[in-house]
This record gives structure tokens, C-alpha cells and sequence, in this order.
């Protein structure tokens, strides 16, 4: 119960600012725009299914929250010290926030944003039935980079400053992930390594749903991201309790 | 009792930085560490509803030992019990029923109105929502904040915004209000309301009130004791009203006048600065009173503002340190 009150405040918190909605929003709209002329210009035959592709991904990289931001901060300024003591886990906590304020901005995205991907497409994907599936893969995509975000943000412990973690972060969810062009382009052994990670799942793997809709692709998607979820999870709790003991021993 | 505090001690491992780029990349490989001891041997106890200023200079170890007391940190060695639990064992049990106000750092959401904070906090405490309810109430009357907790915190000024937290801290009904430095940054009336409220409360709840602060009115305005401490270790520990008598014997009164300049001679007062329109006079309270001291002024010239204010903390532990070395 306590984490949906939080989760529910961080969803109002994040309707209230509604300039930050909107301009997200107007980016969404202003990438898929040059995008969508651009695959045009290169490839009209592939433009509809690259401009689907490229929406349902950016659902992901545009619509996480910066928690890592939130959590550094409450490290580097001791606030954290002042967090812990409440009856709740500080981690959790921040996550479920990140995940209240990630479902309103995929909200708007996925609603106002995959409308404004369907005027510039012209027409929904071959398969429309793959937006019934990516969309959801994709807010699964989000979760997994909240927990991503929230190990990143811990790093501040040893590192003082999370940003160029979450910078080489974001680069390799980019390339790894196929944001732009899809894994399938790659080399084979770029697409391998690219399979290794947790990105491909995050974007590539909600994406290639409406290049070449699969049920069991969408399944296989489901599965990968639910096993990174768990073994990031483990990952976060073991980096979290060492955090704690630092916290406790020595102030941080 | 609330709080025991028997023989504590908090030493921290800092790391030491090293001199020029050899030293920075032997540091990174064999970092070097010395010891500093922050709180040193410290004892006291507090008893159910007692309010207690816990005050020193920048550095005396006050936070660590109140994040001790909280289980935010590990005493090194000595006990704690607050409430009867151990802080660092129990931490999470004892954040129940203690309330924490640490100055310029929020609780509430920032684009939300302090309402849906007060909400949240129903169910992060665990409160049924009659309770919940009723407690509420009671405290947006009590501090006045009716009309407040409807508008998004960030529209709210820095004192409005420090009752709001401060209801929100007292919302669990804690029996222990850990209160650090809640009065930073609010001007000469928010701090005056707020010193009478978080009184007023104690009083009506019977619950213990734990106070760091720099300012010596929040100490003289809400606590009946004081615990001075400096170098993590105690340097006194009296009533307010012994303190007040022995150590705080000068106020220092800003006078702006309608008038150039203005002469206040009385035992005991002297002008420590004077620009025109504004003088500053330092009294000493033991040969007149500042009441005299305003009428004197009221009588020589029209006032135009007036502020009196107590001698900074470092000031008294000074003098504290002074009496106690010219004792045999």
C-alpha cells in the first residue's frame, strides 16, 4: 500500500508539471518528423515500418525518468543519511517514484506521440496487432531501466559523480539497443554482442514487433527482460545493502 | 526515560588527499585514511516529555549524534536506547515513533499541494485513516496552515513551507521530535511562530523534544534544558534558565531611527556601529534591561525598526569555556 500512495503522488507530481509533459511531447513529435523524412529519403520502402520501429523505441529512451539524478544527489549532499530513516525502503521508494512519473510520460507518449507516428506513417504498421504488444514490452523496457538508473545513481557511493556512468549508460543502451536502426542490420557478431546486454531486450527487442510481428517473439522479448529485471534487481539489492553499511559505518 | 546515552563515541575514517599527481595516483591504490573522532565520550538522559537543546559550534558533533540517535549512523562504541529500542539495530521500528524536522531539507512534493504529502504519509506510517484524519486536523489548526495545504508547496514561502513540515513530521503523533536546526532561513516572525508552535505541541502531547541549533532563541524559546557540547564531547549540561543567567548576558538591539543618530546612555550599553538612521548597541542585560533600552530610545527619537538579538552560539560556548577554566 505504501508504494502505491508513492507511486500515485509521483504520477499526480508529474501531471502537475505539464510543460515538461508537453515538451517532451513536441521532442517526440520533432524527432519522429525528421526521422520519418529521412528514412523516406534513403528508403521509401522502409520507411513506414523504420518510423513505427524508431517511435516505439524512443516510447522507451524519452519517457524514463532521470532517477540516477535524484539518488547521486541525495548522496552527495548527505540527504540520503536523512531518507533511510523512515519507516520504507530509500531505494524502492525511489524506484516506484521513477515508475509513477514513467507511466504518465509513456502515457502521453503513447497515446499523443504514437497518434502523431500514425499522421506522419500515413497507416499503422503491417500488423497493427504488434502495438498491442510493443507498447507493453515497452513500458517493461522502462521498469528495467528504472532499476538500471537506480544502480547508477548508487555509484555516487564510490564514484562522488553517477553522470558519466549513466552518459556511457545511455550510449551503449543507444547502440546496443538499435534506438535508430534495428539489431537486425547489424553485423552478425555486433548483433551478438548486442544480445549479451540488457539493451537489445529494452528497445530492440519491443521494436522488431512491428518489423515482423511474432507472438513468440513477444514472448521471447517478455522472458528476456523479466530475467535482467531480476538479476539487475539482486545486483541493486547486494550494491544497496554495501551502500547502507558505508552509509552507517562512515557517513557515506 | 525517552533517550539513553551512555559512554558514546563515533570515530570516522576520512580520507586523506596527497600532494601533487604522484601522490593523487598513489591515493588512488593505497588511499590513505586517518581517524577523526566526532563525538567522544558522550552521556546523557532525557526523560519522557523533557525538552532539550542540544547545542555547539559548527563541527561539536551535534548531527552525528542525533543521526546516531536515529540509526542513520553506528555509534563506534557506547549505547544508545531511544524509546527503549537500539537505533542501530531497530532502526526501522523506531522510525514509527520518533519525528524528524531537519532545516532545509523536504519532505514535501514539491509541485503538489503539502495535502497530498500529509496523505502519503498516512500510508508510509501506517496510519488508519480516522486517526490519520482527526491528527490532521487538529495540526493544519493548530499551526494555522488551512489555508496553505491546498496550493502547490513551491508557491508557499520558506516559513509557511517549514510549518507544513513540520506538520507533516508530526503527523505519526511521534513520542520523540528530533528537530535540526528547524529554524534556518526564516525570518525574525516565522521564527518566532514556529518556536511557539513546536512548544505548544510538546506540551499538549507530552512528547520529548530533542533541539540542535546555532540560534540561541530557538534554544531559549522551546527548551527547559541544554546539553553543550563541543569537540564531540559535553561541556555543560543546565537548565535554560541557569544557562540564560550565567552566559547569555548581552543582547545586541538595531535601532533604525527617523532621526540621524541617536544617544542611548545607560550602564551597560554601548554603541558597537552607527551608520545614519541605523545604530547598533550592545547590552549588557545584568545592568539594564532591554526594555529600558527601547524606551530610552523611544524617549531621544521616532523608531522606525528595532531588532534584538541573542549573541551567537560560538559567543556563549566561548564564554562557557572561560568560566570553566577560570574555575580551581
Amino acid at each position: 500500500m505504501k508504494y502505491w500512495a508513492i507511486l500515485g503522488i509521483a504520477a499526480r507530481q508529474a501531471l502537475a508539471a505539464r510543460g515538461g509533459l508537453l515538451g517532451r511531447l513536441l521532442f517526440f513529435w520533432a524527432l519522429m518528423t525528421i526521422f520519418s523524412q529521412l528514412w523516406i529519403a534513403v528508403g521509401p520502402e522502409y520507411a513506414v515500418n523504420y518510423t513505427w520501429y524508431l517511435g516505439i523505441t524512443e516510447l522507451v529512451a524519452l519517457g524514463v525518468p532521470q532517477i540516477y539524478i535524484g539518488i547521486e544527489q541525495d548522496v552527495r549532499r548527505g540527504d540520503i543519511a536523512y531518507r533511510i530513516g523512515r519507516p520504507i525502503s530509500y531505494v524502492g521508494s525511489k524506484i516506484v517514484e521513477g515508475a509513477g512519473e514513467f507511466a504518465v510520460r509513456f502515457a502521453v507518449l503513447a497515446t499523443f506521440g504514437m497518434a502523431g507516428t500514425w499522421l506522419l506513417c500515413g497507416q499503422l504498421p503491417a500488423e497493427p496487432w504488434s502495438l498491442a504488444f510493443a507498447i507493453p514490452l515497452a513500458f517493461m523496457a522502462g521498469l528495467l531501466m528504472l532499476i538500471l538508473q537506480a544502480l547508477i545513481g548508487l555509484s555516487a557511493f564510490w564514484l562522488q559523480d553517477a553522470a558519466p556512468v549513466y552518459w556511457i549508460v545511455q550510449k551503449l543502451l543507444f547502440i546496443f539497443g538499435g534506438l535508430m536502426i534495428p539489431l537486425s542490420v547489424y553485423p552478425g557478431w555486433l548483433h551478438d554482442i548486442a544480445d549479451a546486454t540488457p539493451f537489445s531486450a529494452m528497445l530492440y527487442g519491443c521494436g522488431r514487433l512491428v518489423l515482423d510481428f511474432d507472438p513468440a517473439l513477444a514472448v521471447d522479448t517478455a522472458w528476456r527482460l523479466a530475467a535482467w529485471a531480476v538479476l539487475l534487481l539482486g545486483l541493486l539489492i547486494l550494491v544497496y545493502r554495501r551502500s547502507l553499511t558505508a552509509l552507517t559505518v562512515n557517513g557515506g | 526515560m525517552s533517550i539513553e546515552v551512555e559512554n558514546l563515541r563515533k570515530v570516522f575514517q576520512v580520507r586523506e588527499g596527497s600532494r601533487g599527481l604522484g601522490g593523487s595516483l598513489r591515493g588512488l591504490i593505497r588511499p590513505q585514511r586517518r581517524e577523526v573522532v566526532a563525538v567522544d565520550g558522550l552521556s546523557f538522559s532525557i526523560a519522557a516529555g523533557e525538552r532539550v537543546a542540544f547545542v555547539g559550534p559548527n563541527g561539536a558533533g551535534k548531527s552525528t549524534t542525533i543521526k546516531m540517535l536515529t540509526g542513520i549512523l553506528h555509534p563506534t562504541s557506547g549505547s544508545i536506547r531511544v524509546l527503549g529500542l537500539e537505533p542501530s539495530r531497530e532502526r526501522k521500528q523506531l522510525a514509527y515513533k520518533v519525528g524528524t524536522v531537519f532545516g532545509q531539507r523536504t519532505q514535501l512534493w514539491y509541485h503538489l499541494p503539502a495535502r497530498d504529502t500529509f496523505d502519503l504519509l498516512r500510508y508510509v506510517y501506517d496510519l488508519d485513516g480516522d486517526t490519520y484524519a482527526r491528527r490532521r486536523d487538529e495540526l493544519v489548526e493548530m499551526f494555522a496552515i488551512g489555508d496553505l495545504i491546498s496550493k502547490p508547496v513551491r508557491q508557499l514561502s520558506l516559513g509557511e513551507r517549514m510549518r507544513c513540515e513540520i506538520v507533516a513530521s508530526l503527523l505519526p503523533a511521534p513520542s520523540v521530535l528530533f528537530l535540526d536546526e528547524p529554524t534556518i532561513g526564516l525570518d525574525v516572525t516565522a521564527k518566532a511562530t514556529l518556536r511557539d508552535l513546536i512548544h505548544q505541541l510538546s506540551v499538549r502531547d507530552g512528547s520529548t523534544v530533542l533541539l540542535t541549533s546555532h540560534d540561541t532563541g530557538d534554544m531559549e524559546r522551546v527548551c527547559d534544558r541544554v546539553i553543550v557540547i563541543n569537540h564531540g564531547a559535553p561541556l555543560l549540561d543546565e537548565p535554560v534558565a541557569e544557562l540564560r543567567t550565567h552566559y547569555i548576558r548581552r543582547k545586541v538591539v538595531t535601532l533604525m531611527t527617523a532621526d540621524a543618530t541617536v544617544e542611548v546612555d545607560l550602564p551597560g550599553v554601548t554603541t558597537t556601529s552607527h551608520v545614519p538612521h541605523r545604530t547598533v548597541l550592545e547590552v549588557d542585560v545584568e545592568q539594564t534591561p532591554v526594555e529600558a533600552v527601547v524606551q530610552a530610545a523611544m524617549r531621544a527619537t521616532r523608531l522606525r525598526d528595532l531588532t534584538v538579538e541573542d549573541p551567537p552560539m560560538e559567543e556563549i560556548v566561548q564564554a562557557i569555556y572561560a568560566q570553566a577554566g577560570s574555575k580551581p
